[in-house]
């Protein structure tokens, strides 16, 4: 569901949440479980991590709707609670990895691979994955999550201005050198 | 010079990530037909807005159903609710109950043995009556509550354990496509050797539980015969059962109706 869809039983669903009623947390989970997973996976490309996230979205959401700005759409206040979660995320594996030991690129590839629909054009769904994902790692936190709102999820500039709390300058700019960026990292990985 | 040919940039980036619209829109299709540099980035970046547009990621489905997934967020927030170093209620109300049990008995007992001999028209009074504190129906209640509480707690427990085991996406073994489910199938076993003392030590109180009961202990049987590392297909099977028999479903509404 697109974030700007469905807004007044969004609201109503947010509203009866902020005013303790649990019951209307499962009806909001079915409306965005799929879409904000996607967000998750997107960014972090595993997906043990991006349903752990979800998870945590769900419940970091009900437990700030007493927070929650009525006149607020609520789809964009739940993506911008999972990019940030899956900025926490994506920094606590960093850490982990530097501490331990390197991330496993080629476990990434095949989780990656596992997601596509036909078995036959896995190993070039793979490929292309992998040097997606590498790309994509590669970009500072913020505009990665301009890169995956607007190209994984088809948001418009001013939609991902208003999930991500930046002005829409920011966000043209920050798509502009996040695009520049991923093609320097795939050019520089074919040499 | 500088400053137009930055803007030049930007617009080709942005015209390649198809946000670009009306006169800037035409505009820089107009300059990057005459300029080939900006061509070629403009299909360069072109091409990798194409390669994750296809990228499966934007078609994944989440690995764990909808409503196992919402029992676990629902377990998360009832943990979350629970303060840390505080009791849970039930485990208030065990000892609680002993306490008034025990004051009905004695204080009777006591009061008695203090008092001078008792008038024979007195002796003749039923000792419930007597006490002024908890009358018969009073503690058959008090144990008819127990007994739900306990069996809503028994269903919770079981329901944790499904949930384990039907959202598992921990793989102990990738290349054989095996799950690791933890500690569920011991978890299982401990469930189902409680699983006498809810029901027949619940009696009446439980009855209308007893459905749910029942196919709680068959599919806690199933999880108890498995190992710690599983087949996916085996997990599969399971959630499927637990989907068609919505059996987390009446788990909840159920515990729901114990704890009244």
């Amino acid at each position: 569901m697109h974030p700007s869809e469905g807004g007044a039983g969004d609201r109503d669903l947010m509203a009866r949440l902020a005013s303790g009623d649990r019951e209307a947390l499962a009806p909001l989970m079915g409306r965005h479980y799929r879409r904000l997973y996607r967000i998750a996976l997107s960014y972090l490309r595993q997906p043990d991590d991006a349903l752990d996230v979800v998870q945590e979205a769900f419940v970091k959401a009900y437990q700030w709707a007493p927070r929650w700005d009525g006149s607020a759409e609520a789809g964009p206040w739940l993506s911008r609670i999972t990019v940030n979660l899956s900025i926490d995320r994506w920094r606590r594996n960093r850490r982990r990895a530097q501490t331990f030991a390197p991330l496993a690129d080629g476990d990434h590839a095949a989780t990656l691979a596992d997601l596509g629909p036909a078995p036959d054009r896995r190993v070039e769904g793979r490929e292309a994955g992998e040097r997606l994902a590498t790309a994509l790692r590669g970009l500072p936190e913020r505009q990665r999550a301009v890169v995956v709102l607007r190209h994984y999820q088809d948001l418009s500039l001013e939609e991902i201005a208003v999930t991500l709390g930046m002005s829409l300058g920011t966000v043209k700019s920050s798509l502009h050198r996040a695009l520049r960026r991923m093609r320097e990292a795939l050019e520089g990985g074919r040499a | 010079m500088i400053l137009g040919h930055l803007r030049r940039r930007r617009l080709v980036s942005l015209l390649a990530a198809g946000v670009l619209e009306g006169r800037e829109r035409e505009e820089t299709l107009a300059h990057i037909a005459e300029c080939a540099r900006c061509r070629e980035e403009h299909e360069a970046l072109r091409a990798i807005v194409a390669g994750m547009e296809q990228d499966p990621v934007r078609g994944a489905d989440p690995p764990v159903p909808l409503a196992f997934f919402v029992a676990r967020v629902e377990r998360e927030v009832e943990q979350a609710l629970v303060p840390r170093g505080r009791p849970r209620w039930w485990l208030l109300a065990v000892p609680a109950a002993a306490a008034i049990v025990a004051v009905a008995v004695l204080v009777p007992a006591i009061v008695a043995r203090l008092r001078p001999a008792p008038r024979a028209a007195q002796a003749e009074i039923p000792p419930a009556e007597a006490s002024p504190l908890l009358t018969e129906d009073a503690l058959a209640r008090i144990e008819r509550n127990l007994a739900r509480e306990h069996a809503a707690r028994y269903l919770n427990e079981a329901g944790e354990v499904l949930v384990a085991v039907a959202a598992t996406g921990v793989d102990c073994n990738r290349a054989d496509e095996r799950l690791d489910v933890g500690s569920a199938p011991e978890r299982s076993r401990e469930l189902l050797e409680r699983r006498a003392l809810v029901v027949r030590g619940g009696g009446e109180a439980v009855a209308s539980a007893r459905g749910v009961l029942d196919d709680v202990e068959l599919a806690l049987r199933e999880v108890a015969d498995l190992p710690s590392c599983v087949r996916r297909g085996d997990v599969e099977r399971l959630r499927r059962e637990v989907e068609e028999r919505q059996l987390l479903m009446r788990i909840r509404l159920m515990t729901r109706e114990l704890e009244g």
